[in-house]
Formats: C-alpha cells, structure tokens, sequence
C-alpha cells in the first residue's frame, strides 16, 4: 500500500504566507527592473545583484520553500520531521533578503546582516528536508534529487555567506572566484535539480501523462551534479578546461532534461491549454533560448550575451515555471483546507473553478511580454524598451498577486 | 450478495475527482467493487497517480459513498497500482473531454 501523504501535509496558514510573500517580492523585483539601464547592465552593479538576490531568494526560493512544505510528504511518502520550523522560514527569509537588497544597494554593512539572515532560514529549511529524509527507507530518483538538491543548497549558502563578508569588508576573499561556485550551487545544484525532480511528479500528475521513460532524468540529474562539482573545483584549481566540461556537461543536462519534459507533454492525456500549460511553454521556450545565448557567451565572452541569458534564465524558466505552478498549487491547497470536509454533504468547487480565469491570463500575457522585452532590450542595451518591458512586467506582477489574493479567499 | 458490481459502481460515482472535474467511475479508476452476502464491500481502485496528494481522501470519500447504501456492515477500499491507470481506461465522454 502507498504511504498517505495527505496525512502529513501542512496546514494552509503555514504555507500561505510564502506564496503571499513571494509574490510581493515577484512584484518588487519587477518594479526594479525600471532600475536598469545600458550604463548600469553588467554582472556585477549592484542594481543587478539587488534585483538577482530580491528574485531568487524573494520570490523563487520563497516560492520553492513553500511548495516544498506542501509537497515533501508526497515526494517523500513520509511526514514532515518538524514541520512547525517553516513558520520560521518565511520571516526570516523574508527580513534577509530585505537586508541584502539594502546591502547591495545602500548599505553594504548590512549585507553579513542579511546574508547571515537568509543562511539560517535556508539551514532550518535544509536540516528540515534532511531529517525528513531519513525517516525514508529506500529513495527514489525524485527523493534523490531532493538529497542532491538541499546538499547543493547547503554548500551554496555557505559560500554566499562568506562571499557576503567579504563584500562587507569582514574578511578578506575573492569575491570573484567564489561567484561562479555559489551561483552554480544555488542555482543549478538547487533550483534547477528541485525543478527536474519535481518536474516527473508535477507534470504528468497536472497532464495525466503516462508511459515517458524517467532514463533522462536520471542522465540529466547526474550529469548537473558533475557539472555542479567541477564548477567548485575550477573556483580553487583555475584551469579553464574544467569550466568548459562543466559548462557542456550543464548543457548537455539541460538538453536531456528538455527532452524528457517534451515526452511528458507528449504522452499527456489531458490536452486543455490552460494558463498553467501556457506557463509551462512560455518556461521551456525561455530556457531553450536562454541556453543558446549562454552557449554564444562562451564561445564570444560578450557579457550581454550572459545577461539575457541569465534574464531569460530567471525570469522566463524559472519564474514561468513557478507562477505556472501556483495556479495549481494555492487551489488546491484552499481547496484542500476549505471544501474538501465539505464533500459529500454539499456541492463543492472544481478546482477549475477558483483559479480567476481572465486574471490569470492577463498574467500571463503581460509577463510574457515583460520578460520577452526586457530580454531584446538587454540585447540591445536599450533604455527606453528595457522601461517598456518593465512596465509590462509590473502590471502582470501586479495581476499575480492579485490573482493569489482571489484564490487564497475563495469562498 | 446484497449489491451487484453495478450498483455499487454507481454509488461510488457519486465521488469527483476535483481537478479533472470527472467522477472515479467515469474516469477508469474504480477496478472492481463486490459485496458479500453479509453487507462487506471489497472496492478495488487506483488513482491517476501515485503522488496523488488526496490519496486517502479520495479512499475515503469512495468508502462514505458505499456506507451510504443500506445495509452496508464494512467497507475496504483497496488501493492497487497494477495495472498502472492510462486514459484508454477512461469512459469516451472524459477521453472526448480531455482531448485524449
């Protein structure tokens, strides 16, 4: 018989405040976007590397953390350890990113503040996960690339933290050597593996896709974690061979892992294109092109080329990806608190039925757009159009939070 | 045996899936459904997925539904997962619906 998930799932409350808080900070982000300018876009200005922290630890981490409260016991099949501690994620994630953004932009002593901050958030969150782990007996690919995930994580903050004080003048490091080590952990050790192993379990549940072969999968998660683990060594052994196997290997995994979301779409017995699918196409269409611009930096090192990268990275696949995501997850979890005791003796909601339709479209459209402009304007270092796309982007900000506000108050 | 497959299969579809919007019956869920001669119901069922997160409560609600017929002593939903569910189990009007 299969474990009862359900039996350990989280109560709303505790989940609620990540997605109302997340998409706050979805909508600050996109509000900084008005920030930029072709004088300001590189890597480095701390205008990007406020609005890169507020985006991935404000809403993609805040985001990812509570679905992860809601979906550990059902990748897992075994209760939460503690549960009660991600009452303490959210705040103090919530107050670490506040601090760094304000490091980054005005005060960089408060950046250690900050950073120390989110640390201890995401420690809570990744002790949690590890001990949750092992109450299971025997893992999975899924569970495993939840083990890969949150150890990545773990190494990721602590170079964050360190990179942190070193920016803050506390001790003395290179900055720069250990970037690509932290955004390489934190970003394709954490984000992208929890993305791919979710992915098996998500997609086919939403698409009732049946008979893909999970082979890519576990090609693509290894081959990530190899490119992860060279991407650290090459931050202490600087040979640049080790970083171009790493940065092919990380392609290669992408590849495969497009390939195996392809196969899940195709074997889907659910063909409706609903906003969360619209979402989804919008996600892997980011990601492919985000991909050929991040192979044309290697072979041109024109840092424009990192940048609409990393944009499309961001805010295409990963912010796609998990705005797609909420319109499945927050019904569900309103519908599972608020309806679910009602069946049987009344008639009850659809899910279908709490997601606001129009809205979410708007969304979607206007965040499309957004991120589609902002990424040519990258390109060609445009002022005005980098302002257009923003505009966009903030309205279709604007009508997710709102959207997430309809939802979670559905009656 | 108090009830037929048949009764007891239209008893259970008064229970929806809420995300596909279809009733278990309708949707190829429900396997087999017997009752014996002393009012205990054996009800065979998988579901769409095994990270379903409404798991028990849908083997709930499949279980209230038949405890809502008379003379109904025990009920015991069975949850398998061979054969694996695919939409080719599913009635046509939900293959029609869902585009399959």
């Amino acid at each position: 018989m299969f474990s009862v998930s359900q039996d350990f799932a989280p109560p709303f409350k505790l989940i609620s405040p990540f997605f109302i808080l997340g998409s706050l900070f979805y909508l600050l982000a996109s509000f900084s976007v008005f920030s930029f300018s072709p004088e300001n876009l590189f890597i480095l200005d701390t205008n990007v590397l406020a609005l890169v922290h507020l985006y991935l630890l404000g809403f993609v981490m805040m985001i990812i953390f509570g679905a992860m409260a809601q979906l550990v016991p059902v990748v897992l099949e075994v209760g939460h350890s503690a549960v009660e501690l991600f009452y303490a994620i959210w705040p103090l994630l919530g107050i670490g990113v506040i601090l760094m953004v304000l490091g980054f932009l005005e005060y960089p002593a408060l950046l250690p503040y900050g950073g120390t901050v989110v640390l201890i958030s995401m420690m809570i969150f990744v002790m949690e996960i590890f001990a949750t782990l092992r109450k299971v007996k025997k893992l999975n690919i899924v569970m495993s690339s939840i083990l890969i995930s949150n150890t990545f994580l773990f190494f990721g903050i602590i170079f964050g933290l360190i990179m942190a004080l070193g920016y803050s003048g506390t001790i003395d490091v290179d900055i720069y050597a250990l970037l690509s080590s932290h955004v390489a952990l934190v970003i394709g050790g954490y984000i992208t593996i929890t993305l791919m192993g979710l992915s098996v379990v998500l997609l086919p549940m939403f698409g009732l896709s049946h008979g893909f072969s999970m082979r890519p999968l576990h090609i693509s998660i290894t081959l990530m974690s190899i490119s992860i683990v060279l991407i650290v060594i090459s931050s202490f052994v600087p040979y640049l061979f080790i970083e171009y196997i790493a940065y092919s290997l990380a392609l290669a995994s992408m590849l495969i892992y497009f390939y195996l979301a392809y196969t899940i779409f195709t074997t889907r017995a659910r063909k409706e294109i609903d906003v969360y699918v619209l979402s989804l196409l919008y996600s892997y269409f980011s990601m492919i092109v985000s991909l050929i611009f991040g192979i044309a930096y290697l072979f041109l090192s024109n840092e424009v080329l990192l940048l609409v990268s990393g944009w499309l990275l961001f805010f295409g696949f990963f912010g796609f990806a998990i705005t797609g995501h909420i319109y499945k997850i927050v019904p569900f979890l309103v519908w599972f608190e608020r309806f679910s005791p009602l069946v049987g003796k009344e008639k009850v909601p659809m899910l279908a039925d709490m997601l606001p339709k129009k809205s979410s479209h708007a969304q979607f459209v206007f965040c499309a757009i957004g991120v589609s402009v902002v990424a040519i304007a990258i390109f060609l270092q445009n002022d005005t159009l980098i302002k257009a796309g923003a505009s966009f982007l903030v309205v279709g900000a604007m009508a997710l939070l709102r959207n997430i506000f309809y939802m979670i108050n559905y009656k | 045996m108090i009830y037929s497959k048949e009764e007891l299969f239209l008893a259970i579809s008064t229970v929806m899936d809420p995300e596909v919007g279809f009733n278990l019956v309708e949707m190829g869920l429900i396997y087999d459904a017997k009752c014996d001669d002393e009012g205990n119901v054996k009800v065979t069922m998988t579901l769409s997925t095994k990270a379903c997160p409404m798991h028990q409560m849908i083997q709930q609600w499949v279980k209230e539904s038949v405890e809502k017929m008379a003379n109904i002593k025990e009920v015991v939903v069975e949850v398998v997962w061979e054969p694996v569910w695919n939409i080719t189990m599913a009635d046509d009007n939900v293959k029609k619906a869902l585009g399959g």
